[in-house]
C-alpha cells in the first residue's frame, strides 16, 4: 500500500500545484535556514585531529603576571616563550614534540618568470609532520639538527609546489624565501585541517601554511612571530637576543604522549621544570600547566562560540514557525479533500489507512522541501564564502552527512506538521461528505 | 442478510437530543431488492449509514450476515464494509482526479488484492456496465448516467453481497434513470441484495418490497408480488 500512497501523494501534489508549492517553500525556507547554521556549527565543531585525540596535547605554562591570570578560560596563556620552548625541546619523554609559530615572507623560484609572492610560513621543529600526521608526496622533513642550527631547508605544500614547479618532484631544487636560497627537502600532500586545531591563534579556519621552515633559523633571520606576541612585564626589547630571552609568549607547543605512563612522566617533568624556574625567580603564579587534548583545546579556545549555539536555536525556532505555516496549509489542503477521504472510508478504508495516506503525502512534501532546502543552504553557503573572500571556504560547505541530515530534518518536520491534519481528516465522519459532495 | 431489531440512533447537541431512528425493526433477506421511501428528515439516510456501517447505532441490535456489528472497532467495520457492502450515491462520488480504472480500483486496493486480480475484476465490471473502452477517461468526461454506471461498477468490483443505493437516480434525467435502474435490477438478478433509498414512487414500485420510514420508524411495508409486471 505504501507505493499506492506515494502515487496518490504525487497525484495530489500535481492537482494543487500552488498550495503544494507554498508548503514545499515553507519547509524549504525553514530547512534552508536551519541547515545553514547547523552546517556552519557542525563544520566548525569538527575535530581535525580526532584520530589522535587520545595522544596529542597542546601544552600551556602559567608564567603570567603574579596579580592576574591570562584572559583564557583556564587563565593560562595559549603560547609559551622562546627560552622555555628551547628548554622543553630537550625532553626525551614525548614521542614527538613541536615548537612552532606563524611567519611569512616573499617566495620565489630563481629560474622562473613567476613573480615573488608573499607566502604563509610555519616555523617549526621537525616533529611537526610526524606529530600532526602530515603526509608527504615527495621527500620528507629536514634533519634534526635544523631544530637548533640554521639549516636552509624548506618543505613546500602541495599547492606551493604546483605553483612553483607545476607539481613536479622539486626535492633538491632551490627556492628563494625572504631573500635567501632554500633547498626543498619535501613536499606535503594537501593538508588543510579545519578548524586549524594546531594553530587556533591565527584564524580558526584560515588556510594552512604554504611553506615550512626549520626552528633553528630564528637568529639568522631574526624571526618575529606573525601571530600574537604577549607579555606582562613591560620588558624593553632592544635587540633580537633580548626578544628571545624575554618572557614574551609567542611559541605554540604540542607533544605526543602515547601512553599513560608517558603522560604521567611528562607531568612530573613539567612540574620539576616549573619548580626549577620558580627557584630562579620566574613563574610567579602558583604552579600550573596545561595539557589539553585536541578536542579539549577546541573547546577551551571556544571555536564554536555561545552565539553560534544561540544562532542554532534561533534557526530551529524559525523552522518551527515555518512548520506552523505548513500545518495550516496542510490542514487547508486535506480538509479540501475531505469528501474524497469520505468516499475512501465508504469503500473500505479504515481510519489508519486514511491517516497513513495523508502522512505519506506530508512526507513527500517534506522530501521536496528538503531538496529545495539543500539548494537554498548550498546557495547561502556559497554566498557566505563569496562575502568572506575565502575565510570560510573550509566550513561554509555541505558534506553528504549534512545533506542527508537536511533531507531527514525536512521529512521529520513535514511528518510532524502532517500529524494533526492527517489525524483530523482520518477522524471526520464520512457520511457528512457522502451526502453533500 | 440484514436484521435490525429496535435500533436507535440519536444525535445530541448541548441542549437538544434528536432521535433519527427509534426502535427501528427491519429484516432483509438474501437476494431481495428493497426500496426505502419516506419524507425528508424521516431517517432514510441515517438508516442507510448505519446499515452501511458508516455510522454506529446508539442502541438496539444490528446483525449483518448473522453477526452482531455493535461491538466492532473501526478496522473490523471497515473490513466488513469493504468485503460485503457496496455503495451507490446520488452524487456518484467518483474521485475527480482518478480515471475510471483507478476509481474502480480504490476498494480493491483496500481489500489487498494483487494487481492481476484487480485488473481482472475491473475489466469485468467495466464490461458489465458497458464502459470498457473508456477506462482511462476522467469522470468529468462522462455524462451523469455514465458516471453512475461507473459508481455501480466500483460498488460491484468487490463482489459485495449487499448493495446500498442512496437516491441513485436523483441526479439523472428520466432516460438515464431508467438505464441505471435496469442495471440495478440486473445486478439484483445476479444475486446481489439491494436496498435503495428513493423519493421516486415509480422506482420504488419496481422493487420487490417497499418500506416507508416516518419519524425514524418503519411505517409501512409493501410487497410487490411481481415487480417486473409493474415496470412493464
Amino acid at each position: 500500500m505504501f507505493g499506492y500512497y506515494i502515487a496518490l501523494a504525487l497525484r495530489s501534489l500535481r492537482t494543487t500545484p500552488i498550495l503544494s508549492a507554498l508548503m514545499v517553500a515553507a519547509i524549504a525556507v525553514g530547512v534552508g535556514a536551519a541547515m545553514t547554521t547547523l552546517t556552519l556549527n557542525y563544520m566548525m565543531s569538527r575535530n581535525a585531529l580526532a584520530h589522535k585525540d587520545d595522544v596529542l596535547y597542546a601544552m600551556q605554562l602559567d608564567n603570567w603576571a603574579p596579580d592576574r591570570g591570562w584572559q583564557s578560560p583556564n587563565e593560562m596563556p595559549w603560547e609559551i616563550n622562546y627560552k622555555d620552548a628551547i628548554s622543553l625541546l630537550h625532553s626525551d619523554i614525548p614521542t614527538y614534540q613541536v615548537a612552532m609559530h606563524r611567519w611569512g615572507g616573499p617566495l620565489s623560484r630563481e629560474d622562473s618568470e613567476l613573480r615573488p609572492y608573499s607566502a604563509e610560513a610555519r616555523v617549526t621543529s621537525r616533529d611537526f609532520f610526524a606529530l600532526f600526521d602530515v603526509p608527504f608526496i615527495y621527500g620528507g622533513s629536514w634533519s634534526s639538527d635544523a631544530d637548533s642550527n640554521p639549516v636552509y631547508q624548506i618543505v613546500l605544500s602541495q599547492q606551493t609546489n604546483e605553483k612553483l614547479f607545476n607539481g613536479e618532484n622539486s626535492v633538491g631544487r632551490t627556492v628563494n624565501f625572504n631573500g635567501a636560497p632554500f633547498t626543498v627537502v619535501g613536499v606535503t600532500e594537501y593538508w588543510q585541517p579545519s578548524p586549524k586545531v594546531h594553530d587556533l591563534n591565527n584564524g580558526n579556519f584560515k588556510k594552512s601554511a604554504e611553506v615550512f621552515l626549520p626552528f633553528g633559523l630564528h637568529r639568522s633571520f631574526e624571526i618575529y612571530s606573525w601571530g600574537n606576541t604577549n607579555g606582562w612585564k613591560g620588558e624593553v626589547i632592544d635587540s633580537y637576543e633580548t626578544h628571545l630571552g624575554s618572557e614574551y609568549v609567542w611559541i605554540q607547543y604540542w607533544v605526543q604522549l602515547d601512553s599513560a605512563q608517558q603522560l604521567e612522566d611528562y607531568r612530573d617533568y613539567l612540574t620539576g621544570f616549573i619548580r626549577q624556574q620558580k627557584a630562579q625567580g620566574r613563574f610567579p603564579r602558583p604552579l600550573k600547566f596545561g595539557l589539553s587534548r585536541p578536542s579539549q583545546w577546541l573547546q577551551l579556545n571556544e571555536v564554536v562560540e555561545d552565539d553560534d549555539y544561540m544562532l542554532n536555536w534561533l534557526s530551529l525556532a524559525f523552522l518551527l514557525v515555518c512548520l506552523v505555516n505548513a500545518v495550516a496549509l496542510l490542514l487547508a489542503k486535506f480538509l479540501r479533500k475531505a469528501s474524497e477521504a469520505g468516499v475512501r472510508r465508504a469503500l473500505g478504508a479504515n481510519r489508519r489507512a486514511i491517516f497513513t495516506q495523508h502522512l505519506v503525502e506530508s512526507g513527500c512534501i517534506g522530501l521536496a522541501g528538503g531538496l529545495v532546502g539543500i539548494f537554498l543552504t548550498t546557495a547561502t553557503l556559497a554566498l557566505m564564502r563569496q562575502l568572506q573572500m575565502g575565510a570560510l571556504d573550509s566550513v561554509a560547505a555541505m558534506d553528504w552527512l549534512m545533506m542527508s541530515a537536511a533531507i531527514g530534518l525536512a521529512i521529520l518536520s513535514s511528518l510532524l506538521a502532517g500529524l494533526y491534519p492527517a489525524w483530523r481528516i482520518s477522524r471526520t465522519n464520512p457520511s457528512i461528505y457522502l451526502k453533500t459532495q | 442478510m440484514l436484521k435490525m431489531h429496535k435500533v436507535r440512533k440519536s444525535f445530541r447537541t448541548d441542549t437538544i437530543e434528536t432521535h433519527a431512528l427509534r426502535d427501528f425493526n427491519l429484516e432483509v433477506k438474501e437476494g431481495e431488492f428493497i426500496a426505502v421511501t419516506g419524507p425528508s428528515g424521516s431517517g432514510k439516510t441515517t438508516f442507510l449509514n448505519i446499515a452501511g456501517l458508516l455510522e454506529a447505532h446508539s442502541g438496539g441490535q444490528y446483525l449483518l450476515d448473522g453477526d452482531d456489528v455493535s461491538g466492532l472497532n473501526d478496522r473490523q467495520r471497515s473490513r466488513l464494509r469493504n468485503e460485503k457492502i457496496g455503495f451507490i450515491f446520488q452524487g456518484f462520488n467518483l474521485i475527480p482526479d482518478l480515471n475510471l480504472f483507478d476509481n474502480i480500483d480504490v476498494p480493491l486496493r483496500y481489500r489487498g488484492f494483487k494487481a492481476s486480480e484487480r485488473r481482472r475484476r475491473i475489466d469485468k465490471v467495466l464490461q458489465q456496465v458497458g464502459l470498457a473502452a473508456r477506462a482511462k477517461y476522467l469522470p468529468s468526461q462522462l455524462s451523469g448516467g455514465q458516471q453512475q454506471r461507473i459508481a455501480i461498477a466500483r460498488a460491484l468490483a468487490g463482489e459485495p453481497r449487499f448493495l446500498l443505493a442512496d437516491e441513485p437516480t436523483g441526479n439523472l434525467d428520466s432516460l438515464m434513470a431508467r438505464q441505471v435502474m435496469e442495471l440495478l435490477e440486473l445486478v439484483n438478478d445476479w444475486g446481489t441484495t439491494i436496498v435503495m433509498v428513493t423519493h421516486d414512487p415509480d422506482l420504488a414500485r419496481r422493487a420487490e418490497r417497499n418500506i416507508q420510514i416516518v419519524d425514524g420508524q418503519v411505517a409501512d411495508l409493501e410487497y410487490h408480488a411481481n415487480p417486473a409486471a409493474l415496470s412493464a
